[in-house]
């Protein structure tokens, strides 16, 4: 049987693949690989390598501080994404029937709106309440659009667990927050650990909800953003090699993670 | 997670009863000031409900619904932010001045174009790299073939977009290797038109389509398509027949994440597009900027938006779903 497959539509298939996987690093490869490039605009062929802009880079303060800048808006939204989405998970996950498809439609709605609407819609709340643009507007921003992907991560997982581990708790005496914070939540435990990590790329790819709800200070994409507006040089490629060295390492190891908790 | 496979085993009772409170956690619910705040309402059944569903609904009426709500109510007033001595009144003008010009609905059509032609082209090219790691390649170098699709999205919108820039730009590598090769002799435009903007958007969103398609085709069970070849069903009638039906809801859920995507990005356009191709999502920002800021004619254009590309949705969901539809 596995011969029919390995005749020529397998073949097709898994050169059609190779090809795809090829169209998707092509233009970050380049990026990289300009990035070495010995002159102050983006062309090919490469010519003289250096490491020069690398060097630009490292000391640019605006870079390092939208970098601290990045960090700490993800740090903050992954701490608060996780815990709302965590709870509002466990409300979906005790109700039933149309009560809970409403309340789930209600707590996906942030995830399905287009970005540039939910940013316009929160630039508009924030002004209604009040709230200056800046820092805390955009970390209230980034957790808004991030609780809808924990909420679905960790009810998936909480599908999955064995409804008699609850109630032998409760026999035993533990009250209902002895039980969540002992018998649930550290089952939950991977999918968790997987939804903060959704959380940190989330925040730090954001664009658009930054760019509506920021003030003057920059994060990563709105820094590379601007530079690529201002005029293209291979200190962009520098800047934006690092990120995707990062995010790529951050999600190797998520994966890994998540990989060898799935095995045991 | 080490108690959660414990669980499996039957290991909880053993340490719950265990539990002679030496932890942190257990300390603290047993100290007088959990026992008679946060535990005696924990005790009480409403309390609990109350424990359970105050945060979050609050949240969500809050931040999922309010955001929402509040633009729908800016988009029907006259002037906002409030200004000292000008009274807000209710007024449909906002909506009025979208069908008013073609400068405001002309980049509304555009949007919903290139997200249109984006979604075919993403579902055509995905479905087999979605098939082919679903089903042809083996259970154990699965998750890898997979893992080597999702590593290029880890780098971000903005870091994607720029990259495209250097495969597209006239001194860019496709139009150096053209001219190595002797097909062209100057440089074709290809940065800052309509195909860069297409040609962005696919690579930007392309793993909205692939996961769907890749879950739902992976749950078609291998004896199905056996039984239909050992019936003597080519490789096209099984696709046609089986897979394609199959996967119906993979390819509902895809299409309307990559389309709602397409319409709501903001940032692609601006650095691949040139004055000719701006989309809708500009247009709505520039009523948001500047001297000439006019939110409520902002607010009614997002909601106009809003409510094309929803309906869209809602519309491809009802004529290719058939079937109703699960959400998760």
């Amino acid at each position: 049987m596995r011969a029919m497959f390995h005749d020529w539509p397998g073949l097709a298939l898994k050169s059609f693949y190779w090809l795809f996987v090829l169209y998707l690093f092509l233009p970050l490869s380049l990026m990289v690989a300009v990035s070495f490039k010995d002159a102050s605009f983006i062309s090919f062929p490469l010519g003289n390598l250096t490491i020069d802009w690398y060097a630009k880079v490292i000391q640019d303060k605006q870079f390092l501080d939208a970098c601290l800048y990045t960090i700490m808006i993800a740090a903050a939204t992954t701490a608060i994404a996780t815990v709302i989405g965590v709870w509002i998970a466990m409300l979906i996950g005790s109700l039933r029937g149309a009560t809970q498809y409403v309340a789930f439609a209600i707590a996906c709605l942030p995830a399905v709106v287009p970005g540039m609407i939910s940013a316009i819609s929160l630039r508009i709340f924030i002004t209604t309440i009040d709230l200056p643009t800046g820092t805390v507007a955009i970390i209230l921003g980034h957790v808004v659009h991030a609780v809808p992907f924990v909420v679905v991560m960790v009810l998936t997982r909480l599908r999955s667990m064995p409804g008699n581990l609850v109630d032998a708790a409760r026999d035993l005496g533990a009250d209902s927050t002895v039980t969540f914070f002992r018998v649930t939540l550290p089952y939950l435990g991977p999918a968790i650990f997987g939804g903060m990590i959704f959380c940190l790329l989330l925040s730090s790819d954001d664009f658009v909800r930054t760019f509506f709800l920021g003030g003057y200070r920059p994060t990563l994409p709105m820094l590379i953003f601007a530079r690529v507006q201002s005029g293209m040089s291979p200190e962009i490629n520098v800047m934006a090699t690092l990120v995707l060295v990062v995010t790529a390492v951050v999600g190797l190891y998520a994966e890994y993670l998540t990989r060898r908790s799935r095995i045991r | 997670m080490a108690v959660g496979t414990h669980a499996a085993g039957g290991g909880i009772p053993v340490r719950a009863a265990q539990m002679k409170y030496s932890t942190g956690i257990a300390r603290v619910i047993h100290s007088p000031l959990y026992r008679y705040t946060l535990g005696a309402v924990a005790e009480w059944r409403y309390g609990r409900i109350l424990l359970l569903a105050g945060v979050p609904v609050v949240w969500m009426l809050m931040m999922h619904i309010g955001p929402i709500y509040e633009m729908l109510r800016i988009s029907l007033l006259s002037s906002y932010p409030p200004q000292p001595g000008v009274e807000a009144r209710f007024t449909l003008d906002n909506y009025a001045l979208f069908f008013s010009e073609k400068l405001y609905w002309m980049p509304l059509l555009r949007s919903f174009i290139y997200a249109s032609i984006a979604t075919a082209v993403t579902l055509v090219v995905v479905y087999p790299v979605a098939y082919y790691v679903a089903k042809v390649v083996s259970a154990g170098s699965r998750s890898r073939a997979l893992l080597l699709l999702l590593a290029p999205f880890w780098a971000g919108e903005i870091i994607r977009i720029f990259s495209v820039i250097m495969l597209l730009a006239n001194r860019g590598a496709v139009n150096v290797l053209l001219r190595e090769i002797g097909l062209t002799e100057r440089p074709i435009q290809m940065l800052y038109t309509s195909f860069s903007i297409s040609f962005g958007l696919v690579y930007m969103v392309c793993l909205y389509m692939l996961l769907p398609l890749y879950s739902a085709i992976e749950k078609i069970p291998k004896s199905l398509l056996d039984a239909s070849a050992d019936l003597g069903a080519g490789p096209f009638t099984r696709f046609r027949r089986i897979i394609l039906p199959l996967s119906r809801d993979g390819i509902v859920s895809g299409c309307s994440l990559v389309f709602l995507t397409c319409m709501g990005v903001f940032a692609a356009p601006i650095l691949l597009g040139g004055p000719t191709t701006s989309m809708f999502s500009e247009t709505i920002s520039s009523f948001f900027h500047g001297a000439s800021s006019r939110w409520p004619a902002g607010a009614a254009f997002a909601m106009i938006m809003l409510a094309a590309s929803l309906v869209t949705v809602g519309l491809f969901m009802r004529v290719v779903g058939g079937t109703k539809q699960r959400t998760f």
